[in-house]
């Protein structure tokens, strides 16, 4: 039965969300040549920076008004504006974002009139300079994401006269990775749609080697680009929970119709955000794409005699973990426990919805964390853990195997390039959620190359045929059990 | 281009950073702002400047605290500060429960209005109840919860006495001082006072030594503890790598303090003293001469000369042919190195012993004691950089272009960027380091670094960016 649950601990023991700001500063990351001011302590800028080298491995640079003690009794100003000076003199960026934290929120820091202040003392300096509010205390991660969205649509678009188009279509891929913007501009130039990236780090976080190294990363959505963004045809915003409000934003604002999808993962809501296009543009999908949709089917019944009915425990953002459990119902599989930092109530609804419509059952944890699940899955087994580096922990304990999706990937090479959305990235995730079935189950029984038979745990149909390292066969109920 | 004729070009408009900037002249200090005084460190950084200095948090957290390996380790304050500590830091121990978990009181909008004291007192009565073997809760306090005045202090009062175990307040809020360094303090005075003397155990205590400022990131300590041992002392405590919070609490018992880390630690050991009248000396562990001189002092103190000499030779034997090896393929090769504090000034000998010049040297939070062994040991014409921020490290690679760069993860990435060979001297990519065979391990990865044939192969291989690129970027 689907149940939905909600933490009841005060003490929160291994969160799944960091704070705001860093949503803030990884989206500026897709606007080219915009820097990041963070107005607070020096922590809340290194920190946030520390965490995304280590899961993008490229340079990662914020700024810090760097408050002290002083400052907290006579408020930031004075630091403020020496940064917005000092940002501008030394880089000469396009944009500055000043995002700020829980200090400079709990002095009462007034970050837009100091913004104004500046831009009067300093004509010269015409760049958007925006503010986004990101206090540590309220939302998560994500929150400081959609905020830093809502900014760019309430303050950055020119005015738009009627029946102004320029043909494009703003699309929001929500908080993804580098890989998974490249899959989804490869998804939208086949359906020969103009993307305009609101906003876009593909390049910026996951550069290449120049000599000379430009001054800023190559990449980016521009200026331009963000001003032009109310002439658009439509916005498409692939979170809900990230880039949803925007997009209503632009629908109120600059009267761009809005279409807030769930993020493209798997089949179907791959095909939601493809026949969204087309509804859009009239554009049908090229036959590239229809080759991938046809051969992701093929892939789910190549491997279904592997899957079906395993289960799976999914941790993460709300958007990836209802894109990550429609694939894992789609691939036969039980996402047993779903589990999101917030308390979204919008979320729970969907996920129940979910659950009907595809048959399963699952627990949908609300505002919860690690350790919660960890007991959970101490209490019932389950198969796999899907999402970012922090299950290691819950893997190694219980000895299942994760497969890495999200953010932080940060004990392995490699994941922000790799992409889980559209078909292909469907693809991608089947395959490593089959091989690693196969592995856990290799590691115990492997004395050929034959796949070997996977049976979900606490199952007793099938067969329930082992072969054992001496070669004798052994008929067990419960082969999982052995593990 | 030499580092008398350099000036940061970064800093045109930045005059505030000259006095940060200096080399070392054949009278010492001569500072880029043309004063004859000492170059200025641990004070406010420019806002702005793009620094690598984090917090005071971190200074206390990350760094003190976090490597106790029994505790709660509990933030009280928004998620953010929790998550972002939460097991990096490879400083491991012989249990991994620190490494594991991290706590944290989760303030939300509501908490910050109406005061998060109660939601403080449950958390540690949960994380204690949901984790009954750990042995302890350290409770961090951070900015938003310091402003809105809660009671920390008192909370842990009346926690220790719910759950009968210690509750220790660090009052670590960010915004306190210029740089992690006040955490350090902060960790060091609050764990002196709460903990430091609490049991009195029985014994003979007459050969026990405390490891002071070690924080055994991927196992240094096993590169020297056993040394010392066989030199017929026993550790006691360390302070606070692989370290237990019962071990705190006895560490006053200890005849000597061997303090690594000066910056981090002495201020543990500077109150033991006046308290307990327990002497300390400095040591670095680190290079062939220093380690030497780590084990010669703490023999002398015990009497022990004898011991120290011979377990000396035979480690010198065992590396000095890896070292000589090492000591021929860097000749005339030129390092940058950029650590926290002490670091810098540690390995500037060692380096010099594997036949490497320290060309540049800069710390996040040094303070003028720092910069003084600095100047001592770098060579004339070293350039020294106090707090530096990211497009002055940038300058240092593209125009004095150091044969390797020894900094931390923020600035690894930067440097190969700028195709810069990189060693990992924070948390180190491979390790440890410390210790006469981790000084082979580090030369080793400065070879690696230097010599991998990747190097020839971007060099001869990268192309410009695309026009269109460069372009965009103007």
């Amino acid at each position: 039965m689907t149940v939905v649950t909600k933490q009841e601990r005060a003490v929160a023991i291994n969160p799944t969300r960091a704070c705001a700001p860093m949503g803030a500063m990884l989206a500026a990351y897709g606007v080219h040549g915009a820097i990041t001011i963070n107005h607070g302590s020096q922590g809340c800028a290194t920190y946030p920076r520390h965490q995304m080298t280590r899961h993008f491995r490229e340079p990662v640079e914020v700024a810090t008004t760097s408050l002290t003690e002083k400052t907290t009794v006579y408020g930031g100003r004075d630091n403020l504006m020496a940064a917005i000076k000092n940002i501008w003199e030394r880089f000469r960026p396009t944009m500055i974002t000043i995002c700020s934290t829980c200090l400079s929120e709990t002095i009462g820091d007034d970050v837009s009139s100091i913004i104004a202040e500046f831009q009067e003392s300093n004509p010269d300096v015409t760049i958007p300079i925006l503010s986004v509010k990101t206090p540590s205390y309220v939302g998560t991660h994500t929150t400081g994401f959609d905020n830093f969205l809502k900014e760019i649509a309430a303050t950055m678009p020119h005015r738009r006269s009627r029946g102004d188009v320029n043909g494009r279509v703003n699309i929001m891929p929500g908080w993804v990775n580098p890989g998974d913007i490249r899959e989804l501009k490869h998804i939208v130039r086949e359906m020969q749609v103009d993307g305009l990236w609101l906003t876009d780090y593909a390049d910026t976080l996951d550069g290449g080697y120049y000599s000379p190294r430009p001054h800023f990363p190559h990449g980016g959505t521009t200026i331009e680009e963000l001003r032009d963004s109310s002439r658009s045809l439509a916005t498409i915003a692939l979170q809900k929970h990230v880039g949803g409000d925007a997009a209503r934003l632009y629908k109120r604002r600059y009267n761009v119709p809005a279409h807030v999808l769930p993020m493209p993962i798997g089949l179907k809501n791959t095909d939601t955000f493809i026949d969204t296009m087309t509804k859009i543009t009239g554009n049908l999908p090229s036959i590239e794409v229809q080759a991938e949709r046809a051969r992701l089917l093929d892939v789910i019944v190549d491997t279904h005699m592997f899957n079906t009915g395993l289960k799976a425990a999914i941790y993460g953002d709300p958007d990836l973990v209802e894109g990550l459990a429609r694939l894992v119902a789609e691939m036969g599989m039980q996402p047993r426990f779903v589990l999101i930092p917030s308390n979204s109530q919008k979320w729970a609804d969907d996920m129940t919805a979910l659950a009907d419509e595809m048959g399963v059952d699952m627990e949908i944890m609300l505002k919860s964390d690690m350790h919660e699940l960890h007991k959970r899955i101490k209490a019932e087994h389950v198969d796999l853990l899907i999402g970012h580096s922090k299950g290691k922990f819950i893997a190694d304990a219980e000895k299942i195997p994760l497969i890495r999706v999200g953010f932080p990937i940060e004990d392995r090479f490699g994941y922000h390039r790799r992409a889980v959305v559209g078909y292909k990235g469907a693809m991608y995730l089947i395959d490593e959620i089959t091989n690693a079935a196969l592995e856990k189950r290799g590691n115990v029984v492997s004395n050929t190359l034959m796949e070997i038979d996977l049976l979900p745990a606490e199952s007793t149909n099938g067969n329930g045929c082992r072969v054992n390292f001496n070669g004798k066969h052994s008929i067990t109920e419960n082969p999982a059990s052995e593990d | 281009m030499t580092t008398e004729e350099f000036r940061f070009q970064c800093n045109t408009t930045l005059p505030e950073r000259a006095p940060h900037v200096a080399v070392k002249g054949s009278c010492g200090c001569v500072r880029a702002d043309g004063a004859g005084c000492f170059i200025s460190s641990n004070v406010a950084t420019t806002p702005g400047d793009m620094t690598e200095r984090g917090c005071t948090y971190a200074g206390c957290r990350g760094v003190v605290g976090g490597p106790v390996q029994d505790v709660i380790q509990l933030t009280h304050g928004p998620i953010g500060c929790a998550f972002f500590s939460w097991g990096y830091r490879p400083h491991v121990a012989d249990d991994d429960f620190h490494m594991k978990y991290t706590f944290v009181t989760d303030m939300d909008e509501t908490n910050i209005v109406f005061g998060g004291e109660k939601k403080l007192l449950q958390s540690i009565v949960e994380a204690a109840n949901e984790f009954p073997d750990a042995k302890g809760v350290f409770v961090y306090n951070t900015c938003s919860t310091a402003l809105i005045g809660d009671d920390g202090r008192d909370v842990a009062k009346r926690a220790t006495e719910m759950i009968g175990k210690p509750v220790v307040f660090f009052e670590c809020e960010g915004f306190r001082g210029v740089s992690q360094s006040a955490g350090h303090h902060i960790g060091n005075e609050t764990i002196f006072k709460e903990l430091v003397g609490s049991v009195d155990p029985e014994g003979d205590f007459s050969r026990a030594i405390n490891i002071v400022g070690d924080y055994n990131i991927k196992h240094d300590m096993r590169t020297f503890e056993p040394l010392f041992e066989e030199l017929g002392v026993k550790i006691l405590t360390r302070f606070t790598g692989n370290v237990r919070v019962d071990q705190l609490k006895s560490m006053h018992k200890a005849a000597l303090n061997v303090v690594h880390c000066a910056r981090s630690a002495t201020y543990i050991a500077e109150m033991m003293q006046t308290k307990y009248g327990t002497p300390f000396i400095d040591v670095t562990l680190f290079g062939i001469k220093a380690i030497a001189q780590a084990l010669r002092d703490t023999a002398t103190f015990f009497g022990l000369e004898e011991q120290a000499e011979r377990i000396i030779e035979r480690e010198l034997a065992k590396i000095e042919p890896q070292i000589e090896y090492y000591r021929q393929r860097f000749q005339g090769k030129r390092v940058f190195v950029y650590q926290g504090g002490p670091r810098a000034w540690h390995w500037i000998e060692m380096f010099r012993e594997l036949g490497l010049e320290t060309i540049a040297a800069a710390t996040t939070f040094g303070h003028e004691d720092d910069y003084e062994k600095i100047f001592n040991r770098i060579q004339v014409g070293g350039l020294v950089v106090d707090n530096p921020n990211v497009p002055e490290i940038e300058e240092i690679l593209t125009q004095i272009k150091p044969d390797v760069f020894v900094s931390g993860n923020k600035e690894k990435y930067v440097a190969y960027k700028l195709g810069v060979p990189f060693v990992n001297g924070h948390t180190y990519d491979t390790g440890p380091y410390a210790g006469f065979s981790g000084m082979v391990r580090f030369a080793r990865d400065i070879d690696k670094a230097i010599s991998s044939p990747i190097w020839k192969l971007l060099h001869a291989e990268s192309r410009p960016a695309p026009e269109s690129y460069a372009a965009a970027a103007d």
